[in-house]
């Protein structure tokens, strides 16, 4: 052995070392926080890892052997990421997901460190592919430690949590920056109904797979007050849409330079929006045309199962795997049932105007009266501004929900809305209570809703997961590593 | 009775939930059975001076503003400061009230040439959109974010700002009020601008929703262009006024929780105020707000109610 190659092999031996005391340093960090009642730890064992070997999550992310999926974006990536998980696995795959720690670095690399051994690498195994919910903020962050993804999934653009994200031009430059650093065979995949998704980094040469819906009979028309009108991402000249599906997803074209929407690879050519709990659609890929039963409500989980489809057509995942996504089951918050006193409570996030409108249509679409407890808060320091219950379309559902009952630590700021939305004084039940405490809310609201009948409770983060805690200290739920995070941890 | 609302480039100018303000405006005419009727003014729309009473426009960034600053300017410009003068109100939001000044800096040095409403102008300290900001908290640490309680005369306005420009008033320009906390113009202790009935302001919330004096005067103010005269009748404001109320608690929390320290600094440097009286105004306007309502503050009072019809 020469000198040098002997140096070679010592730098090699002391990197493995540390590697191996990243993993171990962040698995103790992790049954600490454990047993500490801090939750699973989602963030700190990852964060430690890091401190030590800041290569560890680029070192066993490049161990997973069929590579990695990353899906990104405003709203549904989680749901997206949980229905590709099913999938893969029903396709004889081994996803590494993220559904344990959060969506940013420090998450992810929790994930890999839980996966890891204790020597620091993964266990070999030739089946294994990564799947990572990426928060659109920490993209360019992420990319430098996964430089080399399969597939990059884009669901959406909105406009969310203006004060931390600014606007959606500064995202969508963010977004165009991170991507240059791609590898040419990284593979995007985007939504092509969503034109600040649609013509993101158009100059670069990786391949696009464009998914979108094609039932125009599902469209709202005219334009959705919910929008928020983006402008035409080539020429800034105003776009003109014959559909729309909601807030600013729809068939677009600009008025000014002529660019439109691409032509979708994979499509929905038929959705049914069932009701309040499910939604049938009909999707259609190059190889494939099959019918999904999803027990999820509205649009937008539709558009989930539709990008999930379009990820795994790209991921050459066999066709008959596709229908797996039917096994997808509300995640907590999203439309999760519980069973209280003889109720059906569904618990519903809605943390920007597009997701309350969105959730609130989805519940109320069949136009039949409901029960709902509805929640807004803020997160003081991080996310003060509330403005954008405005831009939420409570206008056109005054009077579907009789008695509702309003919570949150901006509660006073929802009840102005709904007054002005004219919920106040429409239908012949319109007493609205207003109850910051979201536990004394959640027993108003149900001691208000007639025996039997269901309740919806539908909010920003911190209102669901102290109705949540509650709810499990009365046995009624089972205990949710998610509950014990600060909520302006909450990951979307 | 009816009024006439021009609400500008509906499409582009209306971040932060903008359009509540016409809402609240056609509400609470509704209520006192005063018909509104909104002209959506886009671009190339020209402006009818005689015919608008209230004139609204809401925020947007700087590509919204680069947007229709040319045509604020060319198109719309004269027919603006015509209604004001003519009378009309006037209520000019974020980056529309930036560009109801003279001019406007953007990234980069250049200006947007503005209205020409208020003498007053904006600069940019730095870029907020330029390519120099790697992450979010970069961007983030430039601007002037949180909440923002305004003395108007004897009456307080609550709101919420997010803005990377600092307006100044040049001498002819009255500012609507004195900060209270929060940021304001440009950190010199005033906020917005006033100039007969219209007005300029960051408050955001959508402000008028949770300011409701500040949503009577404009409508008064139109209601008097059209009729000579007006008597609007008192509306049941409990919901509005929990809401004011509670901006002001979380204003003043936000004070004694030491980040009040910066702004008593801030206070100080401006001149104005000293520093510990502007705190105990707020403080005191908030004891006073509680003390005026049975129970303490009603925003956390559990159970209050609003029955059908707003008329008290």
């Amino acid at each position: 052995m020469t000198l040098s190659s002997a140096g070679v092999a010592g730098v090699s031996l002391a990197a493995s070392a540390r590697r191996a005391l990243a993993v171990s340093a962040g698995k103790a960090a992790r049954s600490g926080a454990r047993r500490l009642r801090r939750g699973n730890g989602t963030a700190i064992p990852g964060q430690v890892a890091l401190t030590i070997d800041p290569g560890a999550l680029a070192g066993l992310v490049g161990e997973i052997t069929r590579g990695s999926v990353l899906v990104t974006g405003s709203n549904g990536k989680g749901t997206t990421c949980r229905m590709l998980a099913h999938v893969m696995r029903d396709a004889g795959l081994h996803p590494v997901v993220n559904h344990e720690g959060s969506n940013q670095r420090s998450g992810l690399a929790t994930t890999m460190v839980a996966h890891s051994t204790p020597t620091g690498h993964l266990p070999a195994d030739g089946q294994a592919i990564g799947l990572f919910e990426v928060d659109e903020g920490s993209l360019p962050e992420i990319l430098r430690h996964i430089g080399r993804p399969k597939a990059l999934v884009f669901t959406n653009i909105f406009r969310d949590q203006l004060d931390r994200y600014l606007e959606p031009a500064y995202i969508t430059a963010l977004l165009e920056r991170a991507m240059r650093r791609l590898p040419a065979d990284t593979a995007l995949v985007l939504n092509a109904d969503d034109p600040r998704v649609a013509y993101l980094a158009p100059d670069l040469s990786n391949p696009r797979i464009y998914f979108g819906m094609e039932d125009t009979d599902a469209g709202r028309g005219a334009a959705d007050p919910t929008s928020d009108f983006p402008r035409c991402p080539r020429c800034d000249g105003e776009l003109s849409y014959t559909c729309v599906y909601y807030a600013h997803l729809g068939h677009w074209a600009c008025m000014s330079c002529g660019l439109a929407r691409p032509r979708p690879q994979v499509s929905v050519t038929k959705v049914d929006l069932a009701g309040p709990s499910s939604t049938s659609l009909q999707v259609v890929t190059q190889t494939a045309d099959i019918v999904l039963e999803i027990p999820l409500p509205g649009l937008y989980n539709a558009y989930n199962a539709l990008s999930a489809v379009a990820a795994a057509d790209r991921c050459q995942l066999p066709d008959r795997s596709l229908s797996a996504i039917e096994q997808i089951t509300a995640a907590a918050f999203r439309m999760e049932k519980v069973r209280v006193a003889g109720h059906d409570v569904y618990l519903a996030l809605a943390k920007n105007a597009n997701g309350y409108t969105e959730v609130l249509r989805a519940v109320l679409g069949d136009r039949q009266p409901k029960r709902m407890l509805l929640g807004l808060n803020d997160f003081p320091g991080k996310q003060p501004d509330t403005s954008w219950i405005w831009d939420v379309d409570f206008g056109s559902l005054a009077g579907l929900v009789p008695a509702p009952v309003v919570s949150g630590n901006r509660a006073a700021d929802l009840a102005v809305r709904l007054k002005y939305a004219g919920w106040v004084e429409a239908g012949p039940w319109t007493d609205l209570a207003v109850e910051p405490d979201p536990v004394r809310a959640f027993q108003i609201a149900l001691a208000r809703t007639p025996p039997g009948q269901p309740m919806w409770v539908v909010s920003t983060s911190d209102v669901l997961l102290q109705v949540r805690r509650w709810l499990r200290q009365q046995g009624y739920v089972r205990a949710l590593w998610r509950e014990q995070r600060g909520p302006a941890r909450w990951q979307a | 009775m009816k009024i006439s609302v021009g609400y500008l480039y509906p499409d582009i100018m209306a971040t932060y939930g903008d359009r509540g303000n016409v809402e609240t405006v056609v509400r609470r005419c509704g209520w006192r059975n005063i018909a509104v009727d909104v002209t959506e003014l886009r671009l190339g729309d020209p402006i009818d001076s005689e015919a608008l009473d209230l004139i609204v426009i809401g925020g947007g960034g700087e590509a919204q503003q680069r947007l229709v600053a040319p045509d604020l300017c060319r198109v719309k410009g004269a027919g603006i400061r015509e209604a004001v003068a003519l009378g009309a109100a006037a209520l000019a939001v974020g980056g529309g009230y930036e560009l109801f000044g003279r001019f406007c800096q953007q990234e980069r040095g250049a200006e947007l040439r503005g209205v020409e409403l208020f003498d007053a102008w904006t600069i940019r300290q730095r870029a907020v959109l330029g390519d120099h900001y790697g992450t979010i908290s970069e961007a983030r640490a430039d601007r002037a974010i949180g909440e923002l309680v305004v003395r108007w005369g004897a009456r307080l306005l609550v709101g919420f700002e997010n803005h990377g420009g600092g307006t100044y008033l040049g001498p002819a320009a009255q500012p609507l009020g004195q900060v209270l906390s929060g940021h304001g113009n440009n950190g010199d202790g005033f906020e917005g601008v006033i100039l007969a009935n219209a007005v300029g302001t960051y408050l955001r919330g959508p402000c008028l929703a949770k300011n409701p004096a500040l949503a009577d005067f404009l409508i008064s103010a139109a209601v008097t262009r059209r009729y000579s005269a007006a008597d609007l009748p008192p509306l049941a404001d409990e919901l509005e006024q929990a809401a004011h109320d509670a901006a002001i608690r979380r204003a003043v929390e936000a004070t004694r929780a030491g980040r009040g320290k910066l702004r008593r600094a801030r206070f100080a440097k401006a001149g104005l105020a000293p520093a510990r009286h502007a705190r105990c105004t707020l403080a005191r306007a908030a004891l006073r707000l509680s003390a005026q309502r049975p129970g303490g503050g009603s925003a956390h009072t559990s159970g209050v109610r609003a029955r059908s019809g707003a008329r008290r």
